[in-house]
């Protein structure tokens, strides 16, 4: 009984270990190239820990790595991507709030119906939409730029915030509302005394959701920006594809790690929120 | 004077009548108890007097001003919710603070209010912890300290104790009964706990179905209830209801009892007035203590015991009487045991009864 108990331990751990390494060996990899020079990646091997480090493919990665005809490194995209995500995480987010505070605690004819409608933008597929939104934009004046990217992420993000904000306010009794409201707080003090303070989990959720999503988002980016709007993610593409005489990997994978580090930062710093927040409205019924 | 008129008022959700014209009319200062079993539509009433919900038809006068069109919070009433409804972000003291900070107090009136008002409740040394952070009871003194800040000219308390457990009910029952002598609002009272109804009520409503069954004092709902519900509803335990005849003996109209020991007639007082009733069906309704131990000599019912259940004070006797179980309170002293038999006689100054198609009261 003992011994096969301990067996089954060995076997949990063994599958749980081969599943991290899986995961962490691409990383892994990543990492150590990033600090290796050319020399060592040509001569070495994939796995091997670096002999020296060597912070140059970082530098040129961000500084001075060609990405099509210029060659000033992602350091513009990066900047883009965050003066597109900071806004469009903002305010995404806080319409989803507001949408859902509405459409949990200030029913009106026909609200289960907006709710289902603005539901079905979950799952509308990007693809469908690059037309119309490109013709859209154009009559705003905003095609190719920051602005109009924020715009898209906006529109775009407020069916899953929505969705995320409307579900956690359903658990918050009705009876906290018709207290306020004799209190003689109207719609806002409601919403921001009442409501917003106790939300502080699931905004954790929805602004780690947007950050990412948008973000991470390629399509929209390579599709509604150019030249000088265009996020890191379009950028990395562009450096990864820029035909060099040899393939800079160390460069490529530094590049990728700079993609990479905001949401990693987030999720490290706002993880813990990320999963209470998910599990909260189960929790409270 | 009238401190709350509620004047044919009605309530629709879609198809589904949920209130069918109630009438009430309460005067300045009394306490006004709404009865009845789960979904009847008190929450609604309650919340149509807040003006948390607007009626469908009818009319709702507070004072002698009619508030139909006037906001809950114009209404100088506050309201103490079955699920307290306190704000989890905020402490004790923010709680009560916030309905005056959203009218504009003055700072130095709220601190007066809060100090006042958790006094009296005896909450002042939880002012700074958050409802987590409460029981049960605490959260229901300082639902009770938020609705009393606002000094209003009528209370709503939405069955306030039923999240208690028994013995709490029973402490905070008697609390809010003082407090009601201390202060002498007006209030109107939840509840489908009749004895907290009974015990708390100046005035009592008794609703089934969206409908005022019977409105009245809580002697004339106890001793003189309009129909077979009323009846059934107020009172532990319930009220016997016995089916049997109106049948005339020597001149008197009484019914026949048929216990274990044999068949009894028993007159009714009063019981010509039923004379046109010879021969009907009738549902004779006594409650458990209108059922004595007859003296020696007098004419009784022979009784089996069934069953018994000492309560202290009491004793409830089980038995039969025309085919249908009816339990008698005695004194202890006075009870016999399983098996033994009962001489049993019938409070007639008291019996009430009810017409078996219509339910309503006859006598
Ligand atoms: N917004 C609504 N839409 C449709 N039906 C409703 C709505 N609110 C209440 N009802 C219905 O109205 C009826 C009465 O509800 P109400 O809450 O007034 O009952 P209650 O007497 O307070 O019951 P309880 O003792 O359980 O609190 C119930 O059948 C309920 O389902
Ligand atoms: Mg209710």
């Amino acid at each position: 009984m003992h011994d096969q108990n301990k067996l089954w331990r060995i076997a949990l751990y063994g599958v749980l270990l081969y599943a991290a390494v899986y995961y962490l060996l691409p990383l892994y990899v990543m990492v150590t190239t990033s600090v290796k020079s050319m020399d060592e990646i040509r001569a070495g091997n994939l796995i091997a820990l670096p002999m020296s480090i060597t912070f140059d493919a970082w530098t040129k990665a961000w500084a001075t790595a060609c990405t099509g005809v210029d060659c000033n490194g992602l350091s513009g995209y990066f900047w883009n991507s965050v003066k597109m995500v900071i806004p469009a995480v903002l305010i995404s987010t806080s319409l989803g709030a507001l949408n859902g505070y509405v459409l949990s605690k200030w029913r009106f004819k026909g609200s289960e119906l907006t709710f289902a409608l603005i539901l079905f933008g979950v799952f509308i597929p990007f693809q469908v939409v690059l037309l119309p939104m490109a013709q859209t934009l154009g009559w705003f004046g905003l095609a190719r730029s920051v602005a109009g990217l924020i715009f898209v992420h906006v529109v775009f993000g407020i069916a899953s915030t929505t969705l995320f904000f409307r579900n956690y306010y359903v658990g918050i009794p009705d009876e906290l509302i018709k207290a306020a409201r004799l209190d003689g707080a109207g719609f806002w003090r409601i919403f921001f005394k009442v409501v917003l303070p106790m939300s502080t989990p699931i905004v954790m959720v929805v602004l780690i959701w947007q950050f990412t999503q948008i973000w991470n988002d390629f399509l929209f980016g390579v599709v509604f920006s150019s030249g000088d709007s265009q996020p890191i993610t379009v950028g990395l593409n562009n450096l990864a594809n820029t035909s060099t005489s040899v393939k800079e990997y160390n460069v490529d994978m530094a590049a990728a790690i700079i993609a990479a580090l905001p949401t990693i930062v987030v999720y490290v710093l706002a993880g813990k929120y990320f999963v209470r927040g998910l599990t909260a409205g189960a929790v409270k019924g | 004077m009238g401190a709350l008129a509620i004047k044919n008022v009605t309530k629709r959700f879609g198809d589904t009548h949920i209130l069918k014209g109630i009438d009430i009319h309460i005067d300045a200062g009394q306490f006004l108890i709404l009865v009845g079993p789960s979904g009847c539509g008190k929450s609604t009433l309650m919340n149509i007097i807040a003006g948390l919900e607007a009626p469908t038809s009818g009319e709702v006068q507070i004072g002698e001003r009619v508030v139909n069109d006037v906001a809950p919070k114009d209404r100088d009433i506050a309201m103490v919710f079955q699920s307290y409804a306190l704000y989890p972000t905020m402490n004790v003291r923010q709680n009560i603070a916030f309905g005056m900070e959203t009218r504009g107090v003055p700072r130095k009136e709220q601190e007066e209010t809060i100090t006042r008002v958790s006094k009296m409740l005896q909450i002042d040394h939880l002012l700074d912890r958050k409802p987590g952070q409460l029981s049960g009871g605490q959260r229901q003194r300082v639902a009770m300290g938020r609705a009393l800040a606002r000094n209003p000219t009528l209370f709503l308390f939405d069955e306030p104790l039923s999240n208690l457990d028994a013995k709490l009910r029973v402490e905070m029952r008697t609390e809010i009964k003082q407090l009601h002598h201390r202060l002498k609002t007006t209030i109107v009272y939840v509840t489908h706990d009749q004895i907290e109804a009974m015990t708390l009520g100046d005035r009592i409503a008794v609703m089934k179905d969206g409908v005022i069954q019977q409105f009245g004092s809580p002697e004339e709902i106890y001793e003189r209830p309009a129909n077979l519900f009323v009846a059934g509803f107020i009172g532990s335990p319930s009220m016997n209801f016995i089916d049997c005849h109106l049948a005339e003996q020597g001149g008197d109209v009484g019914i026949s009892l048929q216990s274990e020991g044999g068949v009894r007639f028993v007159p009714l007082l009063d019981g010509r007035r039923f004379a046109d009733r010879l021969g009907q069906k009738v549902i004779l309704g006594v409650r458990p203590e209108q059922i004595e131990v007859a003296e020696e000599g007098e004419p009784a019912l022979e009784c089996k015991v069934h069953l018994t259940e000492p309560t202290g004070p009491d004793t409830m006797i089980f038995t039969q009487i025309n085919g249908k179980e009816v339990i008698a309170r005695v004194h202890p002293r006075a009870a016999g045991r399983p098996g033994d038999s009962m001489r049993l006689k019938l409070d007639v100054r008291k019996v009430v009864l009810f017409d078996p198609q219509t339910e309503a009261r006859l006598n």
